[in-house]
């Protein structure tokens, strides 16, 4: 089967360190957290023990007409939001946009919670007719779990194949490596990739349940997470989105497009076990499947971001499995240190600030890292800021229910 | 309920509920204003709200050859007379 060299020609996120690449590269030079208090539901937030969110607290100017708002819930706000600055940045013709061979690759882990809530609220209370039409007749379209992809092709017209994974904490990094595969294999020429998820506190309860997020800084949400610190102690539940736009090289090279970097790899395997506990075995696997599938070595890694949520185990499975793959060569970055968990987000968002890194030639240091965890000393982290020129890096992924990705990008010389 | 009580709430809820002000009477309102299949079931809520009654499957389903906002109001006028007469009736 012919393969095709896959490249990145736009990226764009909404973090809690801010929207865009001005403001997010600014906050990692700064190393400005994104962490805050938790708001108020009144709901079940007063019940949860762990008190900090990564927050998108910023105002962002939407500018979307009444006929696309109608079918979005804030998760879609997100993802359109995302999507139409890749598509900007981009800058692909107009008719190729909406000619078939622009796929879209979006997810979310649930759809919007929000929206779910409602509908459940009335399913629960209804008394009558009236409380039941209280139901609307978009909640669905807001709500179901594509909604992201399917109002991404709906405001910009794209009409190219969609996949829409909903894995959880690997929803987005799946997105870019299906769609890098589907660049690659012929089956579209360019597809736009990302993930997003909105504010939720149940997010945060299942976690906090699992005894899995943190508890202890609650005074002092800045201070965490902390991956691969001693002190770690759980992950800091966020929300945002973030995308890419994937072109075929000779495509993207013949319209002058801008290049930001080259897919080269990507690897999905499943650990076919525990659908919770990190597996060791299962990441190391594939990180290595990600080598073999780039055709590179291990030490042409410079650079890797590590999905490292802080929480105990996890943590300690992935500097193990990292170390094993790769060494002390690549320097290690848990860039979730400055924003939390931001779920079917993360994979996008951590490829897409990778690239500024690898654009600007820096490389952020992982916020809060004080005191390294011994059982997480054997890769090199980044406790400072470091100029270094980021040729090739890793970003590495690992959800609930044993999905694993390694995905491996590189900057074009 | 005369029908220029309709059509004031008619334009009222197409300001409210689809940001369309001012709507042509005759006009398609898919090609003119985005109005879509969405719209219409949405629409088909408001006038229930409106008249206070719950509309049949069998009333729902003529209002899908509706396009203007005219065919609109002459649609919720026969549906006013048809509650009135069975109103008067009881």
């Amino acid at each position: 089967m012919t393969q095709r060299r896959v490249v990145i020609t736009a990226a764009s996120a909404i973090s809690p360190i801010g929207h865009g690449r001005e403001q997010i590269v600014e906050s990692l030079l700064k190393g400005k957290s994104g962490v805050t208090t938790l708001r108020e539901d009144e709901l079940i937030s007063r019940f949860i023990h762990s008190r900090v969110y990564g927050t998108v607290s910023y105002p962002i100017a939407y500018d979307f007409a009444r006929q696309h708002r109608k079918t979005m819930g804030p998760v879609s706000y997100y993802a359109c939001q995302v999507a139409k600055d890749v598509l900007g940045q981009a800058g692909l013709p107009g008719d190729f946009v909406t000619g078939g061979r622009l796929g879209i690759a979006f997810g979310s882990i649930h759809g919007s919670p929000t929206v779910q809530r409602n509908i459940y609220k009335i399913f629960f209370e209804a008394k009558d007719k009236a409380t039941y039409q209280g139901i609307g007749a978009v909640d669905y379209l807001k709500s179901m779990v594509h909604t992201t992809a399917v109002n991404i092709s709906k405001m910009f017209g794209i009409t190219g194949r969609i996949i829409s994974s909903g894995t959880a904490c690997t929803t987005s990094s799946q997105s870019i490596g299906y769609g890098y595969e589907a660049v690659k294999y012929g089956l579209q020429d360019a597809m736009l990739c990302g993930g997003a998820d909105e504010y939720d506190t149940i997010t945060v309860a299942v976690f906090d349940n699992l005894l899995a997020c943190s508890t202890a800084f609650n005074d002092h949400p800045g201070q965490t997470p902390r991956p691969f610190d001693r002190a770690r102690d759980g992950l800091v539940v966020a929300e945002g989105a973030g995308a890419v736009m994937l072109e075929e090289y000779e495509f993207a090279r013949k319209r002058g497009a801008t290049i930001l970097a080259e897919v080269i790899g990507f690897a999905c395997n499943s650990n076919g076990g525990d659908l919770i506990l990190p597996n060791l075995d299962g990441i190391t696997k594939t990180l290595r499947l990600g080598l073999e599938n780039a055709q590179i070595n291990a030490s042409d890694v410079d650079l890797v971001s590590a999905h490292a949520t802080a929480t105990k185990m996890g943590d300690i499975i992935e500097a193990q499995a990292t170390g094993a793959v790769f060494g002390f060569q690549p320097r290690v970055v848990a860039l979730k240190s400055y924003m939390g968990h931001t779920m079917a987000a993360c994979g996008a968002v951590e490829t897409v600030m990778t690239l500024y890194m690898m654009q600007d030639g820096f490389i952020a240091p992982t916020l809060n890292l004080e005191d390294i965890d011994d059982r997480c000393a054997m890769i090199t982290h980044v406790r400072k800021l470091t100029e270094y020129p980021v040729k090739t890096a890793a970003i590495q992924n690992f959800a609930f229910g044993g999905v694993n990705t390694s995905l491996l990008i590189r900057k074009l010389t | 309920m005369t029908r220029q009580d309709i059509e004031k709430e008619v334009r009222a809820i197409f300001l409210r509920e689809f940001e369309v002000e001012n709507p042509e009477p005759d006009v398609n309102l898919r090609e003119a204003y985005g109005f879509d299949s969405i719209d219409a079931i949405e629409l088909l809520l408001e006038i229930e709200k409106f008249l206070g009654s719950e509309l049949t499957q069998a009333e729902k389903k003529k209002a899908m050859d509706i396009r203007t906002l005219n065919q609109i109001i002459d649609y919720i006028e026969r549906l006013a007379e048809k509650r009135q007469a069975t109103a008067e009736t009881k």
